[in-house]
């Protein structure tokens, strides 16, 4: 927006003022049908139409091999309702949001105010805490399956034991879940960072004019001004986390961890999908799937219009 | 923003340009880099899924059959064992763009969709290039067989081994006068084996490694020893789970007292073969593990799984060679890829080092072969298989092993009791039973299995 | 998004209290790729020495050497710029016209179509994966660029983005263009695109990360080796010769590295760009 605005000399802003009103209905903005069309053909074609695609061989008992699927109504979706397997995976799915996403926010703000605050070498924390996020997911994960590690890993090495964290049941999702922190959290934290940096410097100047200390200063202005960055960050870490694969099936060898304690819903797809070859069933859930994620993502929409609608 | 600034930009502009154009041809072309470089003779993409000792025997075999056949280009690639690499070779095959060869475990083919994934292999060509079927176990020849044709040639057959440190049991006066491990009728016997075992045990080390918190470990030895119990799977139909709970549960038992008893540590599930290397006297492994421990120069010897229930029974799965389904197969890649499978099949003396016992009949029985230990003591394994039951879900980290696997672990581990464990095993089965096989839409009663 | 500038302040306590936090915190932070890095300059043999060490004892370059003898990484590497390149070109044409005509233009069923853009937000290869991985094999891109390069260039985040940002440029500039008799495309790649290019670094960049270290997708639809890019390769496809770590954090770094050292470089665009893309999801 700066940017537009220093372009706009004020000459070509006097000029098109007058005559603005003559060409706003002609024909510079009309027929822009040409410009949306690259993307919707991408659209429709990579997006759409698997979704489609999706809803209809959840119907059927397609096989990997893409050919002779035949309509079997609603058995995949009764069968996926008493699957245990289903189940369980959206369970650990589900367990590794709840554990991941308050983690991350907090974890993405204290980041946030120490690089905000600290006056030398920005650059330097902000690199420091962003650079996890830069690595590939199958890298960052191998790298701390390999510090996890029982006997040649550094992290029992350094806090002592022998704690098997990648073969226990009960360790097992909590190693991916610290993994996770270390390497998304840089992304949330740039977040953070640039709505702190965004909150007017003339409100703490008053704040402190008036006599409000530092918590006060933090609690009145800095909190509330970034309620909505918070909204944010919280919906990413949700759809996100709910999403995890990557990081899980690398810490486990592409397997389902022990007593399959680690198998996420989209590892659990793909294993019925592209393992088991069962395509209709497999498609059947990732439908099922799409429906909780939208239904995430319409509940944010909701509360943001709630939270307007009581603000006015 | 000065003159250099806009400068510099345009260079930028004009390199980042310039990748893009090259990105694009290169992305039009389609081939992949190291196509590209080599296109000039004929060329036989080869999926294996061999690592570690394997993966060297393989590669030296490939480098021979280079050396003898230097018109045909081998490109070799091996991709993760287990799940992902039957993954990767359903969704290339499924997408027609497979290799040309491919290894799969013969457990595996039923539930593979011979036919539409998989191509028959031509029989005459391979009796050309010097396999033939009388060659063979008939058993194991006949196990690649569906529907008439030959859809898997067996490369080797390999088994779940108990191996033995001769040091620590010569200590604990446990080998006999012949160099061997003193034998073992009941489970009785074993636990005081084990007992005897610890005594002459370093500390901090286990007795025993038997992989409690691998699923496929796990899965593999209560085959062999459900086995040995002369427990069943199914009716000849299949359309009955026969499935004892009795006799699983009394193997889960058994598998379970090695924790209770403090012979095997929960926390060096996963370090079976280091324990092993530092002292450990006995580990249950795959044969394959051989290498590592004679490139180790250990003093040990390696038997069959015992057989506490009376019976000689150990869990065995070959390695086969498979032609994936290819739209356009025929012609010179696919005579190479004929020539390549015979070759490797019989020049398995290399692969024998690896610990695989040679399904090629005649390489099995050359004296340079009877010559090999620990081989050869536990050669007659070939004769005591423990397969899977022979359905479209079964086979090498399959359905089967993946749906029953975990709660064999989580009975050793004691998070369920072993009676328990044993009906969940058999509503386990149930379940499959009545699944129709999504290939063919068929359930194992049907025929999804074929074999 | 005005930085506030203050005046550099001397050590006081409270600065220098943060500053050691904040070096401690850096070092746990960066202790992983030290790590890893430390792990790819051993020997094999040391690197799986029980108690293991940070720094090695016998520095050596084998691991990396080995990589690039017996590896494909440099077929993957190559495979991961040319699928990485393509994939920010198209999303940067075709989102930058999109969010254009989204923000400025009128046709019909704008609204609706809109709303779709809206709700594809919502789909990913996570969640159709399945189906998506069905499409392209029914339109033979299994195992090609182009099967990893096209469903990769339709991200309605990108195209929201430029719409938020094109809706705020004021209108009287391209107004005047038109009066001078400028057409619609000149004045779109002539005035708007630079105004915008800001916005379109940061989502380049972007878009650039994310097809870089994209594993799902390719490993979904990539089954041939040749073909696979850096983060698959990597984590499907082993040396023959085992799980070599040295090797693999060798080569785990080598992808990762181009990706940091264009940070080090273009720290202010890429930190300006989540700024944007970031607040203007708000």
């Amino acid at each position: 927006m700066t940017t537009a605005e220093t372009v706009l000399a004020p000459a070509t802003r006097a000029r098109s003022a007058a005559a603005g009103a003559a060409v706003r209905r002609g024909q510079g903005f009309q027929h822009g049908g040409w410009f949306v069309a690259p993307f919707l053909v991408l659209f429709a074609l990579f997006v759409i139409w698997p979704l489609l695609r999706g809803i209809y061989l959840s119907f059927t008992d397609a096989n990997i091999s893409g050919e002779g699927e035949s309509f079997v109504g609603l058995d995949n979706y009764r069968e996926a309702l008493k699957d245990p397997l289903m189940w369980d995976a959206l369970g650990h799915s589900a367990y590794f949001t709840l554990l991941v996403v308050p983690c991350i926010t907090v974890l993405a703000f204290l980041l946030a105010m120490l690089a905000h605050h600290i006056e030398r070498g920005k650059w330097l924390w902000r690199l420091c805490f962003f650079a996890p996020f830069l690595l590939p997911s199958t890298v960052a994960g191998n790298l701390w399956q390999w510090l996890f590690n029982p006997g040649t890993g550094m992290i029992n090495h350094i806090f002592g034991g022998d704690t098997p964290w990648l073969t226990d049941t009960s360790y097992a999702m909590l190693a991916i879940v610290i993994e996770t922190l270390w390497w998304t959290v840089g992304f949330s934290f740039l977040l953070y960072l640039a709505a702190l940096q965004s909150i007017p410097g003339h409100l703490y100047e008053a704040a402190k004019l008036d006599g409000a200390n530092a918590w006060h200063r933090m609690v009145h202005i800095t909190l509330p001004m970034l309620r909505n960055i918070t909204g944010l960050v919280v919906a990413l870490q949700i759809l996100a986390s709910l999403q995890v694969f990557d990081q899980a099936v690398v810490m486990m060898d592409f397997g389902p961890g022990p007593e399959n304690a680690t198998r996420t819903f989209v590892q659990y797809t793909l294993e019925e999908g592209f393992t088991s070859y069962r395509v209709g069933y497999a498609s059947a859930i990732s439908v099922m799937f799409f429906v909780i994620i939208a239904a995430v993502a319409l509940a944010r929409t909701w509360l943001l219009r709630n939270r307007e609608e009581t603000a006015r | 923003m000065g003159q250099p600034g806009l400068t510099r930009r345009h260079l930028l502009g004009a390199a980042g340009g310039l990748t893009a154009a090259a990105s694009f041809g290169f992305a039009a072309l389609g081939s992949g880099a190291d196509a590209l470089a080599s296109h000039a003779r004929t060329r036989v993409r080869y999926w294996n899924l061999f690592s570690g000792g394997d993966g060297s025997n393989m590669i030296a075999m490939l480098n021979a059959f280079r050396a003898a056949h230097p018109d045909i280009a081998v490109k070799d690639s091996t991709l993760q064992w287990g799940n992902p690499f039957y993954t990767k070779l359903a969704m290339a095959a499924a997408g027609n763009r497979a290799p040309d060869l491919g290894v799969m475990h013969v457990g595996r083919v039923a539930g593979f969709s011979p036919g539409r994934l998989l191509d028959a292999w031509d029989v005459d060509l391979l009796a050309e290039y010097g396999v033939r079927e009388q060659d063979y176990h008939p058993g194991l020849w006949q196990r690649g067989v569906i529907d008439g044709k030959l859809y898997a040639l067996p490369l080797d057959v390999h088994v779940q081994l108990c191996f033995y440190r001769k040091d620590v049991l010569r200590k604990a006066g446990l080998l006999g006068a012949d160099d061997r491990m003193v034998p073992v009728t009941s489970a009785d016997d074993w636990f005081g084996v084990l007992k005897e075992a610890r005594k002459a045990t370093r500390k901090g080390l286990q007795t025993i490694g038997l992989w409690i918190n691998d699923q496929n470990f796990q899965w593999w030895f209560f085959v062999a020893f459900y086995t040995q119990l002369g427990g069943t799977w199914f009716d000849a139909a299949h359309t009955e789970v026969t499935f004892d709970t009795d006799k699983a549960a009394e193997v889960l038992q058994f598998l379970r007292r090695h924790v209770t008893d403090g012979y095997a540590d929960p926390a060096m599930g996963s370090v079976n073969a280091e324990q092993f290397l530092n002292g450990a006297p006995f580990a249950w492994e795959g044969n394959w593990s051989v290498p590592v421990y004679a490139g180790a120069k250990l003093d040990y010897g390696a038997m069959p799984l015992p057989p506490v229930f009376g019976k000689q029974a150990t869990h065995a799965e070959s390695h086969a060679f498979v032609l994936p389904h290819r739209s356009g197969r025929g012609g010179a890649t696919d005579e190479a890829a004929h020539r390549l499978a015979a070759y490797v099949v019989t020049h398995a003396r290399q692969w024998a080092a690896g610990g695989h016992i040679p399904a090629h009949l005649p390489t099995l029985s050359t004296p340079a072969y009877r010559k090999l230990y620990p081989q050869n003591e536990y050669v007659s394994a070939m004769n005591h298989q423990a397969n899977e039951p022979k359905v479209w879900f079964a086979g090498s980290t399959g359905i089967l092993a993946q749906r029953v696997g975990p709660v064999v672990v989580s009975s050793t581990l004691g998070s369920v009791r072993p009676d328990a464990a044993a009906r969940r095993m058999k509503s386990e089965l149930g379940t499959l039973l009545a699944m129709k096989n999504p290939m063919d839409g068929r359930t194992a009663a049907q025929g999804g299995t074929a074999a | 998004m005005s930085t506030t500038t203050r005046p550099r302040t001397a050590w006081t306590p409270g600065q220098i209290v943060l500053t050691l936090l904040g070096t401690a915190v850096s070092v746990v932070f960066l202790a992983p790729l030290a790590w890893g890095l430390f792990t790819s300059l051993k020997s094999e043999t040391e690197a799986v020495e029980v108690p293991p060490h940070w720094l090695p004892e016998h520095w050596t370059g084998q691991a990396w050497k080995a990589l690039f003898d017996t590896g494909n990484i440099t077929n993957w590497f190559v495979n991961s710029l040319v699928v990485s390149v393509c994939v920010t070109t198209v999303v940067l044409l075709v989102s930058a016209l999109a969010g254009y005509g989204f923000a400025r233009t009128e046709f019909r069923g704008k609204g609706v179509l809109m709303g779709l853009v809206m709700a594809g937000l919502m789909i990913s290869p996570a969640v159709l994966g399945v189906p998506l991985f069905t499409t392209v094999q029914q339109m033979g891109m299994v195992d090609t660029y182009w099967g990893m390069i096209l469903p990769q260039c339709a991200p309605a985040a990108m195209v929201y983005i430029l719409y938020k940002f094109f809706q705020g440029i004021p209108r009287e500039l391209e107004e005047a263009a038109f009066i001078d008799g400028a057409g619609r495309w000149r004045v779109f790649f002539t005035i708007v695109v630079p105004l915008a290019r800001p916005s379109l670094a940061a989502v380049g960049i972007f878009t650039f990360i994310a097809s870089w270290n994209n594993f799902l997708w390719p490993y979904m639809v990539t089954s041939n080796p040749d073909l696979m890019t850096m983060p698959n390769g990597i984590a499907t496809v082993m040396n023959s010769y085992g799980i070599q770590w040295a090797q693999l954090m060798a080569g785990g770094l080598m992808a990762g590295l181009p990706l940091i050292v264009v940070f080090v470089f273009f720290q202010r665009q890429i930190v300006a760009g989540v700024a944007h893309t970031g607040l203007a999801g708000q």
